[in-house]
């Protein structure tokens, strides 16, 4: 039971005839008729027990769009239900608006729109759905909460996905589908055909044109069907932020647009999310079923609050692919302390594979050690120097064992990897 | 999706068999505390000095034990039942104890004319004026303890007692006062006037009349031989009711409706309460991320710094950023020493070779201000090379 707003008017008007006529006997007899009143409204409210609800809701959304959820009510009672109706949504769905006004007769059917535009990645819940029935002077109201739970997924933005033309021109440029054709490093052999003006005489394939008696060159592509292990890092380190970003939110975006290129390059792409176990591993899909996978598996992942466990990451990769790869660690390389399990590891995967430790670098930090106004600046610029300091001692010791290192500020790595993975495609280092 | 919900809240029926434990419950326990209550009454404090009052503040000991030892101890409620009590017996002992002023002076004098003995604990200024002229208040007395001095019996027989409370100075010198009790410059705390047949004993030593303190020093002796001179005692706290001012009522002066309007009022607020106060359904629980900013620990590194006052070591690091980005700039490969460095600042800048190394690497900074200053030249130095050697 719940009343409103006129009910509380309804029993201070009694002010009203007590002052006027000067009765102070007539508290007692004006509550008993507010009461009574109240009473016979509550009477006369529909039943919300006797509402069918139903729910159609999308199964999942990308993170920063909005998506329709209906919610269908049918009135099976005899009465009518007037009141107000709340869809309980976890309030990271961003669910607007939460409460609707409802007049729903006996026997028919409405939908309450509620657009979610949730602003957390994950899976976000909506757990009941609440209606309060008033009577029709509107006085008392009978509220049930009646159980309907709804879940939606919210997939990581993918918002690097701008850079992708621009990456897979340059890739297509190195594929040969433009009129560059360049023989070189990273290339294998593609086909014959017929010599044309301009083409490189050094591709000119003599065997092949003493056996036609005419001019043949051979052209070449780039290596295909390599293959692109991704292991990112979802131990305690990642849960940090910057640029209010966790550190994973940034990898996921890396991995997706990594994945969205070299699949596209005809590459095979797997990838592991782990920390001291899996917790999320894509492997043998390719294409467009790539990226859906990926942000379906990425999108309940969290940080969890553990140290990553480094030594079982070679043995990790052994299992995905025994063939030489190219291998991707998503991490943070902030402090020799902290990145002495990666480093021991490392000599491990480069002896196989080639190894890229990629890792987001805080642009507060740079900003920092240029400021230099007063005291408690300059000791922040110090510390600012000391930590940029120790990433690079990291970064050197890391290029030392044979690995390769790609940092950037969050919105900046993305771009920064694919460029890399196109670099040592061009290189044939894949 | 569609899903199709199941009811959550239970149905009144449902709710009150659930809940017919707590209600049963909580009626029992109301119940209990109304029964003890009404029982033993609220012990807590009471009203001092009452003969009938246990509580540290009140004097039932000293009561309890004058009955036994013979003498008739009478607690009269009202005014008139003390009146009444002092006329039955002539010959007996009025213990008066009135701080608030409930009686007037002719309520005073009336009734103190009817005692033989009239014992007056901490007499207010109007009070001491009425039945006792002879004497003047002095103020507080906060002594632990006080010494007799003096013949009077009741003095004698206690020697010591606890001396808080409030003080006298006899002022009519002709009058026949005996001071005891003396706290220095003509400060007494028990002062007997004679009159004729009868007398007036002024005490100013509360706290040797309470429960509390009754069994230290010689304080049950003053009382037992003050109060137990006559074989009876009338033992009167004035009370409110006695108080001779009469007006009007707060009721008598208002509109009849006032009490209803008010009640009216407090019942709105309170359905009012439940009106706002009523959820629309339960709250649903989510599951939220820490924040932590990842430059939470240079934010860190640089109070330790500054804390520990670790000049040298911050400037270090300062210094190391600069020489690295210097050697880039100069064009040096990565492992040259910070000797090349130098060398080719000074080149480029066309600055003492000496004045370079003492601010890239020898000059220990004594103080904060140091430390700015150092800094800012280290700042200066990279842009003066970076302009020299890219002028745009």
């Amino acid at each position: 039971m719940a009343w409103s707003g006129r009910f509380v008017l309804l029993v201070a008007l009694g002010i009203v005839p007590i002052i006027l006529l000067d009765q102070p006997d007539l508290l007692g007899i004006w509550l008993l008729f507010a009461i009574l009143v109240a009473v016979l409204d509550l009477l006369l409210a529909g039943s919300p027990r006797q509402l069918r609800l139903e729910r159609e809701l999308p199964d999942r959304v990308r993170l920063g769009e909005t998506v329709a959820s209906a919610l269908l009510l049918t009135n099976l009672g005899r009465r009518t239900i007037r009141g107000i109706v709340r869809d309980g949504w976890q309030p990271s769905a961003g669910a607007s608006p939460t409460r609707a006004r409802l007049v729903l007769p006996a026997g028919e059917r409405r939908r309450i729109d509620t657009s979610l535009t949730p602003f957390r990645r994950g899976e976000r819940r909506a757990a009941q759905v609440t209606v309060r029935s008033f009577g029709p002077l509107g006085l008392l109201a009978r509220q049930a909460t009646i159980d309907l739970p709804g879940a939606i997924t919210v997939l990581p933005p993918f918002n690097s996905r701008k850079h992708l033309p621009s990456r897979l021109a340059r890739l297509r440029e190195l594929d040969g589908r433009t009129s560059v054709m360049i023989r070189g490093q990273g290339t294998e052999f593609d086909s014959l055909r017929e010599y044309v003006r301009g083409d490189d005489v050094r591709s000119i394939d003599w065997r092949a044109t003493a056996r036609r008696s005419d001019l043949v060159v051979r052209t070449w592509r780039p290596e295909r069907d390599r293959r692109v292990v991704i292991v990112i890092d979802s131990g305690r380190t990642s849960a940090a932020r910057i640029a209010n970003e966790p550190r994973i939110d940034t990898a996921f975006e890396s991995s997706l647009l990594l994945a969205a290129l070299a699949t596209r390059a005809g590459d095979r792409v797997d990838v592991v999310v782990f920390d001291r176990r899996v917790r999320g591993r894509i492997q043998g899909a390719s294409g467009p079923e790539l990226l859906s996978r990926m942000v379906t598996v990425m999108a309940p992942i969290d940080p969890e609050l553990l140290e990553m466990d480094w030594l079982s990451v070679p043995s990790l990769v052994r299992s995905v692919t025994s063939q030489h790869a190219l291998v991707v660690l998503m991490t943070s390389i902030d402090a020799a302390g902290g990145s002495r399990g990666l480093l021991g590891m490392l000599p491990q995967l480069t002896r196989k594979h080639t190894v890229v430790v990629s890792s987001v670098t805080d642009p507060s930090v740079l900003s920092a050690s240029l400021e230099r106004g007063d005291r408690d600046d300059v000791y922040r610029a110090a510390a600012a120097e000391r930590a940029i300091l120790d990433t690079t001692r990291v970064s050197a010791a890391i290029r030392q064992l044979g690995a390769d290192v790609v940092t950037g500020a969050p919105a900046d790595l993305p771009p920064a990897l694919a460029d890399r993975y196109i670099a040592l495609k061009a290189a044939g280092r894949l | 999706m569609t899903v199709v919900g199941t009811i959550l809240t239970p149905t009144i029926r449902a709710a009150s068999r659930k809940g017919v434990f707590w209600i049963i419950a909580v009626v029992f326990l109301v119940l209990i505390a109304v029964i003890a209550l009404v029982t033993t009454g609220a012990k807590t404090g009471g009203v001092p000095f009452s003969a009938t009052n246990p509580a540290p503040a009140g004097s039932k000991a000293i009561a309890e034990v004058l009955r036994t030892r013979g003498v008739d101890v009478s607690v009269p409620a009202t005014l008139a039942g003390a009146r009444s009590a002092l006329r039955g017996s002539p010959g007996s002992t009025l213990f008066l104890v009135d701080p608030d002023s409930h009686l007037d002076s002719a309520q005073l004098r009336s009734l103190a004319a009817l005692a033989e003995h009239v014992v007056l604990l901490a007499p207010t200024f109007s009070e001491a004026r009425t039945l006792a002229p002879e004497v003047g208040l002095a103020g507080v007395v906060g002594r632990a303890s006080l010494t007799a001095r003096c013949d009077l019996p009741a003095a004698r027989a206690a020697g010591r007692v606890t001396g808080a409370g409030s003080g006298f100075r006899i002022i009519d010198g002709s009058a026949d006062a005996t001071g005891c009790f003396g706290s220095g410059s003509n400060t007494f705390s028990v002062v007997d006037i004679s009159r004729a047949r009868r007398h007036i004993t002024v005490v100013g030593t509360t706290d040797a009349f309470a429960n509390e303190h009754i069994a230290e020093h010689g304080n049950a002796a003053l009382a037992l031989t003050l109060l137990g001179d006559n074989a009876r005692l009338v033992w009167y706290l004035p009370t409110i009711d006695d108080s001779s001012i009469s007006g009007p009522t707060i009721a008598e002066l208002t509109p009849a409706w006032v009490g209803s309007v008010s009640t009216l009022l407090i019942i709105v607020a309170i359905v009012a309460a439940f009106w706002r106060g009523r959820r629309l359904g339960p709250l649903v629980i989510e599951n939220l991320p820490v924040v932590v900013r990842a430059s939470e620990t240079m934010e860190g590194r640089a109070r330790l710094y500054q804390k520990g006052a670790a000049r040298l070591r911050a400037l270090d690091s300062l210094r190391i950023g600069a020489v690295s980005r210097l050697a880039t700039l100069c064009g040096l490969p990565r492992l040259s020493t910070v000797d090349d460095v130098i060398a080719a600042v000074a080149r480029v800048t066309a600055r003492d070779p000496s004045d370079i190394r003492s601010l890239l690497l020898s000059t220990e900074p004594r103080t904060d201000r140091d430390l700015v200053r150092l800094s800012d030249e280290l700042l200066e130095l990279e842009r003066l090379v970076a302009r020299d050697i890219h002028p745009s």
